[in-house]
């Protein structure tokens, strides 16, 4: 997952970490770059500006059961997914009130999943903006695959657009089957 | 004529309070919110409540310390205390145990177990 390389004049390359969908991934490694490529998938890039850090997930929720309220996807799963990022933040020393926010993706770029793309940046808006968190960028919708590049310890982001077919394939991420809540009494 | 079970939720995510008052609210209980362990240990000073369910990861006072604040006093040594986390470790709930949790819920949690659980516990 990472790659090093030593240039001509002995300047480093970027140690590429790519952030796969389900993952989340925190660094504060000056060298760190987190790269994906995203679809109708979103990333959130969070940045703490004085502890240097940085960390970015990448996910598309699926809907949620029929039985469910009206939610649009599976929010339950989804705010899950996001704390699981914002709690490796602060494990590693960033506080809430300084984090900035990126968002990304959420693009409509199979007619099929047109609606859960949209519905999944609606999510990640609507969860940064009830969470208190400033969003400082975002590039969501239309109709085109990104590509982000994510410096954690610098919070530089670069976000190109990418043929569709860079893409990777993707279902909606349904809760693992482990993740059920279950209850421990003592 | 019967009275709702009233439920204390700890979370400093707005968005899982937002979830926990949805859950709970719509099944009749009484729910009241705060944002972390010192919130509630003020919130608690003033009011009464049948459960309290608490996240860990918080600022200022975590949920571990809430626990052991309020089992430290003889007002609410018995009172059903849920531990509701994204953490899974063993011992992380060893500790919770140790500290007087009354039981361990792993987020995301699913809204029909968790009111089970609360109605179990509930005096």
């Amino acid at each position: 997952m990472f790659e090093t390389r030593i240039l001509a004049d002995g300047a480093l390359t970027p140690d590429r970490i790519t952030v796969m969908q389900g993952q989340a991934v925190v660094s504060a490694e000056a060298r760190a770059e987190l790269s994906t490529v995203l679809g109708s998938c979103v990333a959130l890039c969070l940045f703490d500006p004085e502890a240097r850090l940085g960390g970015m997930n990448h996910f598309l929720l699926a809907e949620p059961p029929v039985n469910a309220s009206g939610d649009t996807v599976d929010e339950f799963y989804g705010t899950y997914l996001m704390e699981l990022l914002v709690n490796q933040m602060l494990g590693k020393g960033a506080r809430k009130s300084r984090l900035k926010a990126h968002l990304y993706g959420g693009a409509n770029v199979n007619r099929n999943m047109m609606r859960i793309g949209s519905a999944n940046a609606d999510f990640a808006r609507s969860f940064v903006q009830r969470e208190g968190i400033e969003l400082v960028r975002s590039d969501l919708g239309g109709n085109n695959a990104r590509r982000i590049d994510f410096r954690p310890a610098s919070g530089q982001v670069r976000c190109r657009t990418v043929e569709d077919r860079f893409a990777p394939p993707v279902q909606p991420t349904t809760r693992p089957e482990k993740a059920t809540g279950d209850v421990e009494l003592f | 004529m019967t009275t709702a079970t009233r439920v204390l939720t700890v979370d400093d995510s707005p968005s899982m309070r937002a979830l926990l008052n949805h859950a709970l609210s719509t099944q009749g209980f009484d729910v009241s919110q705060a944002e972390d362990g010192m919130a509630a240990l003020d919130w608690l000073a003033l009011n009464e409540v049948d459960v309290v369910i608490t996240d860990i990861n918080m600022p200022r006072l975590d949920g571990f310390g809430l626990i052991e604040r309020l089992r430290e006093g003889s007002r609410h040594r018995d009172r059903p205390i849920l531990v509701l986390t994204t953490e899974s470790s063993e011992e992380k709930k060893a500790r919770a145990r140790a500290a007087g949790a009354t039981g361990w819920i792993v987020k995301p949690f699913d809204p029909a177990k968790l009111v089970a659980a609360v109605r179990r516990v509930a005096h």
